[in-house]
């Protein structure tokens, strides 16, 4: 009788412990090596206050609507897209550390003229004109984000590729600043809703510093 | 079950534990937003900080300041390295500043009494009450309006705006230079305050003078100072003749104890002693004594026993002080004479005898001595209406001034700076219409009628030819570093000048702009096209732009070499020195003295000056009594015991009492600036206000108020406190043999 519960309790104190040790060990890979859920494709991108679409703003050629055909116009003729510089608006990205979002004046600058074809505001941009008239800040759900620990500049990699003979990883040589962001962003031209598609962990800085032979001291970035 | 103590204590522990642990892995959610701001302007990169010249207004001096702005918001102040005056070092009153921006306790919009409160009205319906009052008023010479000393193109529009309307403006300023202004005239026939080279000086002789902390321009005097001491090729002396041990006297290579009053004394006998001597120039001390040589200062030998009683120094060391300040091996060697040595019956007759030493040894016009600052280089700046407006007014005027029926404060709190019998409350009280400009809720405000909130000076545009200057042309410009913290505030030049269009003043043509912004944009055409100085362009927005970023323009060859024209001869009458009665008991001469961190009390509301150490007691916070150990010892009276400070009229004060071996036994010293009734959460009920204390005596020639001839008694009250202070519980002693400060009993 003795016996079994002895073994019962070294079963059941084992079986504890091994639980504990794979909780601890899922959180340690979790934490230090996955590749975040969402760049693996769970979840979607976060929902913005504004559904600003990156399609229509920076991206090239003739619009294509969910169904994959052009948007045409009520005239037939199909609409194409703005191609704006991401610099336009991350106008701080080879400035600062951060790339900074445009002001709401920024988007005003446009959309006090920008309507649809029957003179409506375009749809949408209600929460837009409501922030300009109160004058207050537009609050975006973050996409992009590094832990407190790490320092990112995004001016010096802006400074790094667009120097001659400092190619992309893609193998191009980089002429503007807006031909770098696309490295770490994806093609962001292209996301109607943005979504992070690097793990952007520091295995991922790393092997990118080492091929480029940046240093990878910790106080390069820790600091 | 049970629960025992002991377990209570485990789980609570463990759950709090807990609780912190998780919340801690926790991101909290504003991490994962981010906020497009309204307006992003085009200079500001965010994470990135600009650097913007401006002018500190936190005291009359007007430092230039760099101002470190991140995203929109000032966060650091600095001296400005390209200015001529201050040459990049700054004050602790410069880096306060920020807190006067971000203060909780300023007043974000326009504020009417109604009863003993004050509600919020708009910017129109209080400027249309001001204007129905104003435009009402039957006699307009019985208008007021009172400022700070107001330079610049302040000076102008303020200047302009009384002339227009036809009513009176008087400035104020707590311990008024009025004699000091008199005495530079008198002596060197100059308008402006002149400049002292300290930094190249060899013998500094300096009566009252506490220019190391608070006098006229500390921190250009503190920057020479640094050369004088350790400046590459010579090492100056510096001798003090002071009635207090200010921090001034400590840094002295000598501190001469004076009797308070007796400085012009000493200083008339030291000019006998260098004449009889033969160590004058000889055409000086022939202009300055008549013709009559050292016996027409006879009544002001050493040898003479009343001198020695006046002034507290015996005949030998007179001599001394004499022979080494006309020693020619010393020279360069230059007296300065303010603070409380001009702030007597006699302050005329002791600034004269004091100024005037430097004439007799050549000391002026020449480079380490006392040179002069031309006119500011604007004709529009230089009339004597716009200069006048820089003059404090004195005492006597105030105290006989005419009652206003409408009276303008802007910036100032006379209710608390001036003494009782300036009568100045009632004045106030007197008044049918009170407007303040004020960001502050000061005792002055709190009895205006309406208060109008002013930009801080980090908000607004202005400003300043500062007086005195550095020996040359300049003009120092003040702009806005960051927008307005409160969308209510307005700035005091652009109100005023709205004001004056619905009165129909035309003040608009009568400055030639309508705006503050303009006028100084005029201002900088009419330097560019003089084409000289520190900033030359091509076009006038290179210019603009230029000054913007230096914090002003400057002509270092723009000087006045006009020197002294005719040298009046010396007053040789013996001074009549008197001070007010103590009500009883032994009697002390009561000096006070500016705050170093909080000036005469217009900073008393921002708590990092408050919470900056007196140079000499290391006390925060508070006001306190200097007294020699030894006396306080006698009157049995310890460290922060509270003691009833009691002047003539029956006024009274309690502070508490901090011996100290370096007080003169007969010389009590309190701090000024403390004691408000308002003036928000950090001014209030702290200390008291020593300017209630003092007799209504005024120098004899200028009306300058004697506030260092009243005498007080002390008495013991039965309580006391353990002061604030930065040190520790030692008395300051010399710690070792070598005693760096001499310190002279008075015999």
């Amino acid at each position: 009788m003795l016996k079994i519960a002895a073994l019962t309790a070294l079963l059941g104190g084992l079986a504890a412990g091994g639980l504990v040790t794979l909780i601890v060990v899922v959180f340690l890979m979790r934490a230090w090596w996955s590749t975040p859920f969402e760049v693996m494709g769970f979840g979607g991108p976060p929902e913005q206050p504004i559904p600003f679409p990156h399609t229509v703003h920076a991206g090239v050629g003739d619009l294509l609507g969910e169904d994959g055909n052009p948007v045409m116009y009520a005239d037939g003729q199909p609409k194409t897209a703005l191609g704006l510089d991401c610099t336009y608006c991350h106008r701080n990205v080879d400035k600062g550390a951060s790339a900074s979002v445009p002001p709401v004046e920024q988007c005003i600058f446009c959309h006090k003229v920008v309507e649809d074809s029957e003179g409506n505001p375009l749809p949408g941009l209600a929460n837009l004109v409501t922030a300009w008239e109160n004058k207050e800040p537009v609050v975006w759900e973050r996409v992009h984000r590094l832990p407190d620990s790490v320092r990112f500049v995004h001016e010096a990699h802006i400074r790094y590729f667009t120097q001659q003979g400092n190619l992309l990883p893609s193998g191009e040589q980089a002429m503007f600043a807006a031909n770098v962001c696309a490295t770490c962003h994806g093609d962001v031209a292209a996301m109607a809703e943005v979504k992070q598609v690097r793990s952007l962990k520091m295995g991922d800085c790393l092997d990118c510093h080492r091929d480029y032979g940046a240093p990878t001291d910790c106080t390069t970035c820790h600091y | 079950m049970e629960v025992t103590r002991r377990q209570f204590l485990k789980w609570s522990g463990v759950s709090a534990i807990g609780a912190v642990a998780f919340n801690g892995c926790l991101i909290p959610e504003q991490e994962f937003q981010i906020e497009s701001p309204v307006n992003l302007p085009e200079d500001l990169v965010s994470g990135i900080d600009n650097w913007y010249a401006t002018l500190c207004r936190q005291d009359p001096e007007g430092c230039s300041i760099i101002v470190r702005v991140v995203e929109g918001r000032a966060k650091k102040v600095e001296g400005n390295p390209d200015y001529p005056t201050n040459q990049g070092k700054h004050h602790a009153r410069s880096e306060a500043g920020l807190q006067a921006l971000y203060h909780p306790d300023r007043i974000s919009q326009p504020l009417l009494r109604e009863g003993d409160a004050h509600v919020p009205i708009s910017w129109d319906e209080a400027r249309r009450r001001i204007v129905e009052r104003m435009g009402g008023l039957a006699d307009r010479s019985r208008f007021l309006l009172v400022t700070q000393p107001l330079r610049g193109h302040q000076a102008l529009l303020a200047s302009e705006f009384t002339k227009a309307y036809g009513g009176r403006s008087m400035a104020f300023e707590t311990l008024e230079q009025v004699t000091l202004r008199r005495a530079v005239m008198d002596v060197f026939g100059q308008e402006r305050l002149p400049v002292f080279d300290i930094e190249r000086c060899n013998y500094l002789l300096s009566f009252g003078a506490d220019f190391l902390s608070t006098w006229l321009s500390p921190v250009k005097y503190s920057r020479g100072y640094g050369e004088l001491r350790q400046g590459g090729g010579h090492r100056g002396l510096h001798v003090q003749v002071d009635s207090r041990f200010s921090m001034t006297a400590a840094n002295a290579d000598e501190w001469v104890p004076v009797r308070p009053g007796g400085e012009g004394v000493l200083a008339m006998s030291m000019a006998y002693v260098i004449i009889r001597d033969g160590m004058a120039d000889p055409a000086a001390a022939d202009a300055l004594t008549g013709g009559g040589g050292h016996e027409a200062l006879a009544a002001f030998s050493p040898d003479n026993a009343q001198v020695q009683d006046v002034t507290g120094v015996n005949a030998g060391r007179i001599a001394e002080l004499a022979h080494a300040f006309a020693d020619p091996g010393n020279r360069p060697s230059m007296a300065i004479g303010g603070g409380s040595a001009g702030a007597h019956t006699s302050g005329l007759f002791n600034l004269r005898a004091i100024y005037s030493l430097n004439l007799l040894v050549g000391s002026v016009n020449t480079p380490g001595g006392i040179e002069f600052n031309p006119a500011p280089p604007l004709r529009e700046l230089a009339t004597n209406d716009v200069m006048a407006m820089g003059v404090p007014a004195s005492f006597r005027e105030w105290r006989e001034m005419d009652r206003p029926q409408v009276l303008m404060v802007r910036g100032v709190n006379p209710v608390h700076g001036l003494p009782p019998d300036a009568n100045f409350r009632a004045a106030v009280e007197g008044a049918e219409f009170v407007v303040a400009f004020s960001g502050f809720m000061d005792e002055t405000a709190a009895m205006a009628d309406i208060v109008l909130p002013e930009h801080n000076y980090l908000e607004d545009w202005g400003d300043d030819v500062p007086d005195p200057g550095p020996g040359y042309e300049v003009i120092g410009l003040q702009q806005p570093v960051v927008a307005p913290f409160h969308g209510g505030t307005r700035g005091f030049g652009d109100e005023l000048l709205a004001i004056a269009r619905d009165l129909g003043l035309d003040l608009d043509n009568r400055v030639g702009a309508s705006t503050v912004k303009d006028l100084l944009r005029r201002g900088a055409e009419q330097l560019w096209q003089m084409d000289r100085g520190s900033i030359r362009a091509s076009n006038f927005d290179g210019f603009w732009n230029g000054v913007l970023q230096r914090g002003g323009w400057w002509d270092a060859s723009a000087r006045d070499s006009s020197g002294v024209r005719d040298i009046k001869p010396l007053d040789t009458a013996w001074p009549d020195i008197s001070f007010s009665e103590a009500p009883g008991g032994r009697a002390f001469n009561l000096i006070p003295f500016l705050s170093n961190s909080i000036g005469d009390g217009n900073l008393a509301h921002l708590p990092w000056l408050q919470a900056t150490p007196d140079p000499i007691t290391t006390i925060v916070w508070h006001t306190w009594l200097e007294m020699n150990t030894r006396t306080a010892d006698e009157m049995g009276l310890q460290k922060g015991d509270i003691v009833v400070v009691t002047a003539a009229g029956g006024r009274s004060v309690e502070a508490p009492v901090y011996p100290h071996p370096a007080v003169p036994p007969d010389t009590v010293s309190m701090p000024i600036g403390q004691g408000h009734t308002a003036f928000g959460q950090y001014a209030e009920g702290v200390g008291v206000n020593t300017m209630s204390l003092l007799a209504a005596l005024s120098d004899g020639a200028t009306g300058g108020l004697a506030w260092a001839a009243t005498k007080v008694s002390v008495s013991k009250a039965d309580r006391s406190i353990d002061i604030p202070r930065f040190e520790g519980n030692q008395f300051a002693e010399e710690v070792d043999e070598q005693a760096i400060i001499k310190i002279t009993k008075p015999e």
